[in-house]
């Protein structure tokens, strides 16, 4: 079964790191655009991740995460610009709306700072496998229950979807009208969540019981399927990426 | 209805791996068996027949109509199709409810359902679970329900996709009445089946199916009797069939009885 995860998978350097150290690429760059609040510095930090995203060879999967974001990103300008409580010096202006440098500049730092969001993400999430991700994480010690729920709410979307399609299949073959017009199939809509959410919680009772059927509440120490990767460069980089975020520390209160 | 016919049809799943390439297939009142190993593709040739998917080249046709603009809502006063695993089937949590949403949907009033609905639970001998809701049934006894909630629509062709599946003699025997009652009203039956002995026991043709090709297709009897095909599509003859057969008859025995018969004058 397909997950729901936005996963592409290809052979690149971004694919071969550590998952961790991509992780902790994702809080440094935020943090950064935090700490350092300057457009052009937090350019700076949008630019090595679009390279990252260029680099793992996802650049086009991750434009449609981007172009949805615009939606944000232009009410974002929209509101700064008109109504941020700094503005003073006057841009243009639309009838008695009037549009401010000041606002313009804030939604500046706020619109980078959200690509740079959306584009460390897509770096993660695009070019590392939830199940590595998870595995990576249980082996430094998080629980492996916790494991199991990261990776069943991933499930969750395409589960519901296949639970769906199967009891739309139900009922149009009984006689029940789903496709055609948008009222049919609004009408087709509600007589499916009750079954739909039953038969969820149905499938995730019996998905525990084969759990603890085999002995996944034990609480011996597990062992694991595959393998331990190795991560070539992993302390150099999470050594450099922890440096620049220090630095950028120090960079804010010296000057 | 008194045909229902399939002509050069296709179908795929996923565009590298074809299930039907030009399929040619009729169906009409003799009580017809389908046969053939996993993944021949049966249930995808059913789901086909009632519009839950749809060929990619070819024609459906009742009684020489094409079907391809009917919804599968609109097919299912005419088709009936009990699912091969009843819990694709199933999503009401009352076993009545769930057996008189298909009358109700094709335009019976409640009372009418509901006495459709407890007739067909009489008939494979569920009548007394009407209150009980599904999920806590066995999973022979959703097969039934399953079954009691198509009957309970009064198609003119009801396909069955396996129904002996983990009955035993006294559910077979049950399912045989009820194929035989359908026949006798003048209905369609088809019925998709991995057992051999009930395909010779209770139908008058068989059609053997293998990788999406028709490779057998004729009177019970006949098909039966060519061993060789059979194993070719990785099935067996019914077991009256080998017994007779390591008997050295050279008749082809479908029936026990039949076998029993011919034993007593020989003997
Ligand atoms: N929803 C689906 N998506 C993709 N492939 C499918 C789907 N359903 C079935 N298939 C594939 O199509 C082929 C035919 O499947 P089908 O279910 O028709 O076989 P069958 O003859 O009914 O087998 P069985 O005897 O096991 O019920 C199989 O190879 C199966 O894996
Ligand atoms: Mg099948």
């Amino acid at each position: 079964m397909n997950t729901m995860t936005l996963y592409v998978e290809k052979d690149s350097p971004v694919h071969r790191l550590d998952p961790l150290v991509k992780l902790l690429y994702v809080f440094a760059s935020i943090a950064l655009t935090y700490i350092l609040p300057e457009p052009l510095f937090i350019a700076g930090v949008l630019f090595v991740t679009l390279l990252l995203l260029v680099i793992g060879k996802v650049f086009r999967n991750s434009l449609p995460i981007l172009t949805l974001s615009m939606f944000l990103i232009f009410s974002l300008v929209i509101v700064q610009g008109f109504f941020h409580p700094d503005n003073v010096t006057e841009l243009f202006s639309i009838g008695p709306l009037v549009f401010y440098e000041e606002g313009l500049y804030v939604a500046l730092v706020l619109v980078l700072r959200v690509l740079v969001m959306i584009g460390s993400f897509s770096v993660l999430i695009l070019t590392t496998s939830p199940d590595e991700m998870v595995e990576r994480l249980i082996k430094k010690g998080m629980s492996p229950r916790i494991g199991h729920v990261i990776l069943s709410v991933l499930q969750l979307i395409p589960q519901m979807r296949a639970t769906t399609s199967k009891i739309t299949d139900a009922q149009r073959s009984r006689g029940m009208e789903t496709e055609g017009s948008m009222l049919t199939r609004i009408k087709a809509f509600f007589p499916l969540m009750g079954p739909v959410v039953l038969n969820s919680l149905n499938e995730t009772k019996e998905r525990s019981i084969a759990l603890e059927m085999r002995g996944f509440g034990s609480s011996t120490k597990k062992t694991f399927l595959n393998e331990e990767k190795q991560y070539p460069y992993n302390k150099l980089l999470a050594g450099i990426i922890i440096a620049i975020v220090i630095l950028g520390i120090v960079w804010r209160v010296m000057v | 209805m008194n045909t229902f016919e399939l002509k050069d049809v296709a179908f795929s799943y996923s565009p590298d791996i074809q299930i039907f390439d030009g399929l040619d297939l009729s169906f009409d009142s003799r009580t017809t068996a389908i046969v053939g190993q996993n993944g021949a593709g049966k249930t995808t040739l059913v789901k086909l027949m009632k519009g839950l998917l749809k060929p990619s080249k070819g024609t459906l046709l009742i009684d020489g109509e094409s079907i391809a603009k009917e919804t599968a809502a609109q097919l299912s006063r005419r088709v009936g199709l009990v699912f091969q695993n009843p819990n694709d089937q199933i999503f009401k949590t009352n076993v009545l409810e769930e057996v008189m949403f298909g009358p109700l949907n094709i335009g019976m009033s409640r009372s009418e359902a509901e006495k459709a609905a407890r007739e067909a639970l009489q008939k494979v001998d569920l009548e007394s679970k009407v209150d009980d809701n599904p999920y806590d049934l066995s999973l022979s006894e959703r097969k039934l329900i399953a079954l009691a909630s198509i009957l309970a629509m009064d198609t003119e062709m009801v396909i069955f996709d396996e129904p002996t599946m983990g009955q035993d003699f006294a559910g077979k025997e049950k399912i045989k009445a009820i194929i035989e009652e359908l026949n006798t009203e003048g209905k369609l039956v088809l019925c998709i089946l991995h057992d051999m002995d009930f395909a010779a026991e209770a139908f008058e043709r068989t059609v053997v199916m293998n990788q999406g090709e028709i490779i057998l297709d004729g009177q019970t009897r006949d098909v039966f009797s060519k061993k060789e095909v059979l194993e070719k599509a990785y099935l067996e003859q019914p077991y009256v069939t080998q017994i007779a057969h390591a008997l050295g008859y050279n008749e082809s025995f479908i029936h026990e009885s039949e076998l029993i018969a011919f034993l007593n004058k020989n003997a």
